[in-house]
């Protein structure tokens, strides 16, 4: 469990002035092409759906959106066009940055390990008011509640971009697939919008995380928000300064004990 | 706005021949590939007794209902009722060619044209209604049995044709409790309602049903929840301010 409630307030106005880096960015830079691309696609989609079986939005909305585009033809036209264009910057990003931002923003944030399945089972029931005593386990990275939402955004988006591919070039597929696709996609996107009302409120509105929103900016965190929210990652970030602190001690001292050309210790990331 | 057209088709049922010859028109108008058609000709069969036998044909092509099972379950408004003229229609820039609306057709007036992916029927030929020339198929009817016009047109002559008629009736059928689909074909002069000619009742894909039942309820559930739930904790924090934060 985390102590950081103990710590004293000069102790914590310290760590807050410390700045760790928490997103490269281009991992930063795709974030926000997908906050733009959903919010293009998203009331584009919604009007799209008009049929009164299936339709969710008021007809008043559905008819302005589709005014503003001119027609459904033209509309259903621009949301595939963006939608295409969002899975050629997303496939291009993750293929071309895999091994440089992909692998290791996956590597410590994407599994769960014991502490996660120990916040699972704790954090749902303190949210209905239960287990208030119960302390979470510490947390990486990335907490378990969003190690979830990562598995879900993922496999959804790999629905989505199929299905809206099967949509888009609907005369080279058979019809069941296109009958199958339209439910798919809708329930992709579901997935995905349920958990977004959560990151958002989280990301944008809930003042515990405010540095988590910044961050999203500049993408950088104070060691305080680190020490606070995300423990392990804290003290592993620790762990690395203090090595490269020891490496620096016995670099030094080997260049006292036999003099040699100055070498530029590299700096911890 | 109320509808300025009421387009209909008049069908003499006495006066067809099964010539064929308003589908070989049709095709040719609207390029409708060779293994498909938009409009029938169906037999009804030899009926009476020897030596009273009687044999007759029914035209047909999509009735542009007026309370139209197609249209409910065409998930982008590709297929709709035009506002203006009444007739029902097909965007086929905006159809995806699911396949949806040829399974709930009562009358099976739809194909699926896999090759370009879309869905086609009778358009009432509304590029030659542009032009105030009258559908391909009726233009060419030898024997005057197919006949277009507009109910809201008092001085239309399909009016006398109606009101001349011996009988007149429409393959009408009620798909949901209290909604007809209101056909806008009319039947003159011959029996249709008891015959072999009958409409069935509208099909649901399982893929739409499902979304309708299953996916529906469940995703609205999951985002009512989410919602819900950070409208409970944002209300909570408002309320209990941020002071406990900051130092």
């Amino acid at each position: 469990m985390s102590n950081y409630k103990a710590i004293t307030l000069e102790e914590r106005q310290r760590l807050r002035q410390k700045r760790i880096r928490k997103h490269q960015l281009p991992n930063i830079l795709t974030h926000w092409f997908n906050v733009g691309v959903w919010v293009l696609l998203l009331p584009t989609g919604l009007a799209i759906m008009s049929s009164p079986r299936v339709s969710i939005t008021p007809i008043w909305l559905q008819v302005s959106i589709r005014n503003l585009f001119g027609g459904p033809a033209n509309l259903i036209t621009f949301h595939y066009t963006i939608g295409l264009l969002w899975i050629f910057v997303l496939v291009w990003n993750v293929l071309f940055g895999f091994r440089r931002y992909f692998l290791p923003f996956a590597q410590h944030r994407m599994m769960l390990d014991k502490d996660d399945i120990g916040w699972l089972m704790t954090k749902p029931a303190q949210m209905f008011g239960l287990l208030k005593d119960k302390p979470l386990p510490p947390q990486d990275e990335y907490n378990a509640g969003q190690k979830m939402y990562m598995y879900v955004v993922m496999l959804a988006t790999a629905g989505i971009m199929a299905s809206g591919v099967i949509m888009t070039f609907h005369e080279f597929f058979p019809p069941i697939l296109l009958q199958l696709a339209q439910p798919l996609h809708f329930v992709c996107v579901g997935a995905v919008v349920a958990g977004l009302m959560v990151h958002v409120y989280m990301g944008a509105f809930f003042p515990e995380e405010k540095e988590s929103f910044f961050s999203m900016f500049t993408g950088e965190v104070s060691a305080w928000f680190a020490r606070a929210h995300h423990e392990k990652w804290y003290w592993r970030k620790v762990e690395e300064e203090l090595e490269w602190e020891e490496r620096v001690r016995l670099q030094s001292q080997a260049a006292s004990e036999h003099p040699q050309p100055a070498v530029d210790p590299q700096q911890p990331g | 706005m109320p509808q300025k057209n009421h387009y209909a088709f008049v069908i003499d049922i006495s006066r067809c021949i099964d010539c064929r010859a308003c589908l070989v028109a049709c095709s040719v108008e609207n390029s409708v590939p060779m293994e498909h058609t938009r409009i029938w000709v169906k037999d009804l069969g030899v009926q009476g007794e020897f030596p009273a036998l009687k044999r007759s044909f029914v035209p047909y092509n999509c009735m542009h209902c007026d309370n139209p099972p197609c249209i409910e379950v065409c998930v982008s408004g590709a297929t709709y009722k035009d506002p203006i003229s009444g007739l029902v229609l097909v965007d086929q820039e905006a159809c995806i060619g699911c396949g949806y609306c040829v399974e709930a057709c009562p009358y099976e007036a739809r194909y699926l044209n896999e090759k370009r992916g879309v869905v086609d029927k009778c358009s009432a030929c509304t590029q030659r209604l542009e032009a105030s020339l009258q559908p391909a198929c009726v233009a060419t009817c030898l024997g005057g049995s197919r006949m277009f016009g507009d109910l809201n047109n008092p001085d239309d002559p399909i009016h006398k044709a109606i009101k001349n008629a011996r009988s007149s009736q429409t393959l009408d059928i009620v798909y949901r409790s209290g909604r007809e689909t209101d056909p806008n074909i009319l039947y003159i002069n011959g029996d249709v309602e008891n015959s072999n000619i009958k409409p069935k009742l509208p099909e649901y894909t399982l893929a739409e049903e499902g979304w309708k039942n299953v996916l529906m309820p469940l995703v609205g559930l999951g985002i009512g929840a989410a919602f819900l739930g950070q409208a409970v904790m944002f209300t909570k924090e408002l309320l209990s301010g941020e002071s406990e934060f900051e130092e």
